[in-house]
């Protein structure tokens, strides 16, 4: 299967390829060529000879009809592309060139390049991970043009209804600008091969149109047919070609076999190519029976919707139609659709949370925004090589007196630049492959198999983006200063090399740019330095309980597990008994495993509170808490000591028992310390947003105090808890099973055995989550260590180019001040108090920043809300000041080092 | 010797990578093959060939590679790649669809209208 599009890239391929020849191979081109050309005029003399021409005759003959070679190769050169580096006068001598440059200031390099590594990789990993997600390509035929479908609440943009099931029959009979309308849901069974053994297996039930719409062909058999989705027709399967291989061995006799889902027998009845995991990620595929009779409109199971833009309808188009047909909708069913909208969008668009134009523009902007990093920092390398060419206007002075254009001197200058840039490209981009590699794992280990159309990778594209960001880097850094640089001064740089003088001044505008850089620099520093040690120290921070013996399973039930009604409320109820009664026979079966310490659930894992309001009575003082709602076991199975009062007894369940239990935290943050047994809170709820509506719970009383057992989120020194009893049959939405296992049992081989038994109680029950409590905890970790070495590497890099520009402009000012030093210095003066004269202005420059930043790094918290100026924020504050002074300092010690060697004698016999 | 036919712009590539199509070729080759298949009908000018042969290969719808020739000199052998197969089968169809439409309108009669 051909991805579309393939076609584009293996002609970009075969350009870059052939335009890499051209430039890099040069003379072996133009020798082709020529050879080329002289092998055709021979055979045309040949022929003509033949013809009964004299040879001499022949010879003449053929070369007036062939023309002139050198305008052959022109035209050659032209169609290859080259005529445009032929104008710039780019060449391998001012590649060379560059690289020697390279060598040459090794300091200036080492920041340049780190400096746009860091930007470039920042970029790239921006760029390919919005790409991958919402313009990669689907690999199908014509991709581009599949679409997903769904309703949006206005009222709560970024949550799709997709329980749209009459939506979809209206849509399939009315959209004409959509072909196939399909739609699919998750299931997940118990596949049971005679004499194969039985698995769990993730599903598709899809409309037989969805394959319609991905126009891929089975290798064996058939996909589903509109027939199978008749009730009473036969049930049939089609499975992906590696389950054939892997599960049924390569069965050449694979059609028309029979295996059990669940209790149902099933025939396969197709076999998919390889790679094939349309819509998601999916191996088996079952027909989507739709009964429009059993729910009334707007309930029905949640389905996801999809098809194929009719031939010549555009997107647009599509939308048009379809909001009109909703509007329709709306009209006929105000209840349950005045506040829907649907929308269209490019397939991939749904999984990603792109609801909206708007929506994908954010990511655009992010996009955008990370690109714009490295023109920021192009800019500052900019600065720095403009003092290096400072050094060089002799050079260039005599250069130009011997006939080199201004455009040639440039182009030496923006090949400099280039080999600076491309080479930042090259460490840039093994970056971002880096993190891309270490996102990929991490998002396998999370979630399973990523979605087919997902492929985060260095692709032709992004290389073609970083070469495209490198070239705009190298005009910023090698034009911009060179056209400075052979500007008028150039007539002047020649009268003045006898005296040794550059003439060229760093003007205002680019000592104001190593100011707005410092305070750049100091502005973001706190932050951080803040950020970073938080992610640091949460990173550090271990749960206090024994993680590795845990596993986290967090299970809800599917909705149509029990037939839905006329009356909500009773469905409602009668789907949360049966969840009960599952789970409760769940932590039955799992409590009897022999490997199995305990058992115990919760409304959220330790350590995934959610925050909430609380009012402290007889205190009248709120606080935001975070909160839970636990098994009365919890502490127990978690070996949690009770600090004060008593942990959860079976009682506290009961309906209107308001016992509740704090942490150590709670204790002393919220309520001050001392004996908080007995003492009472309640919570607080706010109405909808852009209204004052407050509902107060019942007064809830502590009965105990455990300490914290789990690491506070990022961005909290504590986080107070208060833990609230949780009987089964109040359970809703997801429960969070902590499954304690013997030492020495492994938590991986539990988790497989733990998803065939919840299966066998019920098979309605749904994992959202099934892994080690360990591997969740890496997980986090890793994720915190990620962000924090991300925001250190960006500080590192932005400190390091404000030193690198106060180097560079107290090296340039002890370049063009050496002769007044040395002549200062030879009628008497301290050659410190002569230095001390010439970095005045350089250390009020930094001055001057560092100020700058300490005010825009204040004035941006109090726009929130916050003050570095208070508490711990001033020391953070006096710390970056000092840092960036330190770094000033350092900087200038080089140079000021240099100014210190001036001989006044060698000075004097220069003049 | 036939009637010349002049060669229509943008038909020149078509012509080039049909050429091809038939066997390795080398430049001077696609000259005498177009000029022996179209029985000496169309000759392409020498100055637009190379050009061409330089155009279709950066765009990677050929390759070449040094071989032999006939007269055992050293002559660059072109080729068609798989773009260029498929580029050749797209070109063809456009130009079949043309001739038809052009040959429609040439046929029609004040009574059909």
């Amino acid at each position: 299967m051909r991805a579309p599009g393939s076609s584009a890239l293996s002609g970009l391929l075969a350009r870059l390829r052939s335009l890499w020849r051209g430039l890099f191979r040069r003379a072996d081109v133009e020798a082709e060529m020529r050879e080329e050309f002289r092998h055709h005029i021979a055979l045309r003399t040949e022929d003509l000879i033949r013809s009964g021409l004299s040879p001499a005759e022949a010879t003449r003959r053929a070369h007036l009809e062939f023309g002139h070679i050198e305008s052959h190769s022109e035209n050659a050169r032209a169609a290859l592309g080259l005529r445009l580096f032929d104008r710039l006068g780019v060449s391998w001598l001012d590649v060379k060139l560059g690289v020697r440059m390279l060598v040459k200031y090794p300091g200036l390099s080492l920041v340049s390049v780190a400096g746009m590594a860091v930007a470039i990789a920042i970029g790239a990993g921006g760029f390919g991970l919005i790409h991958a997600l919402l313009d990669a390509p689907l690999p199908l035929y014509e991709g581009e043009r599949v679409v997903s479908l769904q309703n949006t609440d206005i009222t709560n943009p970024g949550s799709p209804n997709r329980r749209a099931l009459h939506d979809f029959l209206l849509w399939r009979e009315q959209l004409g600008s959509v072909r196939d309308l399909s739609a699919y849901t998750d299931d997940v069974r118990m596949l049971t091969i005679p004499g194969g053994g039985s698995h769990l297996v993730k599903l598709a039930r899809m409309t037989a149109s969805g394959f319609r719409v991905a126009r891929v062909a089975p290798v064996l058999g058939r996909p589903l047919v509109d027939a199978d989705e008749h009730e009473g027709a036969p049930p049939v399967l089609v499975i992906a070609y590696e389950e054939w291989q892997g599960r049924f061995g390569g069965d050449p006799a694979i059609i028309g076999r029979t295996v059990w889902l669940d209790d149902t027998v099933h025939t396969v009845v197709g076999v998919m190519p390889e790679g094939f995991r349309f819509p998601v990620d999916h191996r088996y595929w079952v027909p989507l029976r739709l009964d429009p009779a059993a729910y009334e409109v707007g309930d029905g199971p949640e389905i996801w919707m999809f098809g194929r833009l009719a031939d010549g309808v555009s997107l647009e188009q599509a939308q048009a139609e379809l909001t009109t047909i909703g509007r329709r909708m709306a009209a006929d069913h105000p209840a349950t659709h005045e506040r829907l909208r649907p929308w269209i969008r490019p397939y991939t668009h749904a999984f990603v949370g792109v609801d909206s134009p708007a929506r994908a523009w954010e990511y655009r902007a992010v996009q955008i925004g990370l690109s714009l990093l490295l023109i920021v920092v192009a800019v500052n390398v900019a600065a720095l090589v403009y003092a290096r060419t400072a050094a060089r206007t002799g050079e260039i002075a005599v250069r130009a007196a011997l006939g080199a254009s201004r455009r040639r001197v440039v182009t030496q200058l923006f090949a400099e630049a280039l080999v600076l840039s491309l080479a930042a490209a090259v460490i840039g981009l093994t970056i971002a492959d880096v993190g891309f590699k270490w996102i990929r794992a991490l998002a396998t280990r999370e979630v399973g198999e990523l979605p087919f159309w997902l492929d985060l990778r260095l692709s032709p594209i992004l290389v073609a983006y970083v070469l495209g960001l490198a070239i705009l880097a190298g005009v910023i850094v090698g034009v911009v200063p060179a056209l400075r640089a052979t500007g008028r001064t150039v007539q002047g740089s020649l009268q003045r090399l006898s005296s040794r003088g550059s003439g060229m001044q760093l003007g205002r505008a680019w000592t104001a740019l190593i100011v707005v850089q410092v305070a750049i620099a100091v502005a973001a520093l706190p932050y951080a330095l803040y950020s970073t040690g938080r992610f640091a120290r949460s990173a550090a921070a271990v749960p206090d309980y024994p993680v590795d013996e845990f596993v986290h399973a967090s299970l809800a039930i599917a909705r149509d597990a029990v037939p839905a009604g006329p009356d909500t409320a009773a469905h409602e109820a009668a789907i949360a008994a049966r969840f009960a009664a599952s789970i409760a026979e769940l932590l039955r079966r799992i409590e009897a495993e022999p490997e199995v310490a305990g058992v115990t659930f919760a409304s959220r894992y330790p350590g995934s509170e959610w925050i909430g309001q609380i009012e402290v009575e007889g205190a009248g003082t709120q606080s935001y808490i975070w909160f839970n709602q636990v098994d009365v076991d919890l502490f127990t199975v978690f070996d949690v000591p009770v600090l004060a009062g008593r942990g959860f007894t079976p009682a506290d369940a009961a309906p209107g028992v308001n016992a509740v239990v704090v942490d150590r935290a709670f204790a002393e943050e919220v309520l001050g310390g001392g004996d908080v047994i007995g003492r009472r809170i309640r919570r607080i709820e706010r109405g909808e947003p852009g209204t004052d509506e407050v509902e107060t719970g019942p007064w809830l009383e502590i009965v105990g105090v455990v300490p914290a057992f789990t690491p506070p989120p990022p961005f909290e020194a504590v986080a107070p808890k208060l833990y609230q009893p949780l009987a089964l049959a109040d359970a809703r939405g997801t429960l969070h099973l902590g499954i304690r296992l013997r030492r020495g049992a492994a938590p991986g081989a539990f988790v497989g055995q733990l998803r065939e038994t919840a299966h066998a109680v019920d098979p309605a029950l749904r994992f959202v989550d099934l892994q080690p409590a360990s591997q969740e905890e890496r997980g986090r970790r890793e994720g915190l260590i990620f962000l924090a070495v991300l925001i250190a590497a960006v500080t590192a890099s932005v400190l390091l180019l404000s030193a690198a520009g106060i180097y560079a402009m107290m090296s340039f000012t002890v370049a063009t001040r050496r002769r007044e030093i040395g002549i200062r210095a030879a009628l008497g003066a301290n050659p410190r108090r002569i230095l001390t004269g010439v970095f005045r202005r350089a250390a009020r420059q930094l001055g001057a920043g560092v100020l700058a930043g300490l005010v825009l790094a204040e004035a941006g918290l109090r726009a929130t809300g916050g003050s570095w100026l208070r508490g711990e924020g001033a020391l953070q504050l006096l710390l970056v000041a000092v840092i960036m002074t330190a770094i000033g300092a350092l900087a200038a010690l080089g140079p000021a080092r240099r100014g210190l060697a001036v001989q006044p004698a060698e000075v004097l016999h220069e003049e | 010797m036939p009637d010349q036919a002049e060669l229509l712009p943008g038909t020149l590539d078509l012509l080039i990578l049909k050429a091809i199509s038939l066997g390795d070729v080398h430049g001077y080759g696609v000259l005498l093959r177009i000029e022996q298949i179209s029985g000496g009908a169309l000759t392409i000018q020498q100055g637009a060939l190379y050009p061409a042969l330089y155009r279709l290969e950066h765009q990677g719808l050929i390759e070449s590679e040094w071989g032999k020739s006939e007269n055992n000199r050293r002559a660059k052998y072109y080729r068609l790649t798989r773009a260029g197969r498929r580029r050749l089968g797209e070109e063809e169809a456009s130009w079949n669809r043309l001739v038809e439409a052009v040959g429609a309108v040439l046929r029609a009669r004040p009574q059909e209208l």
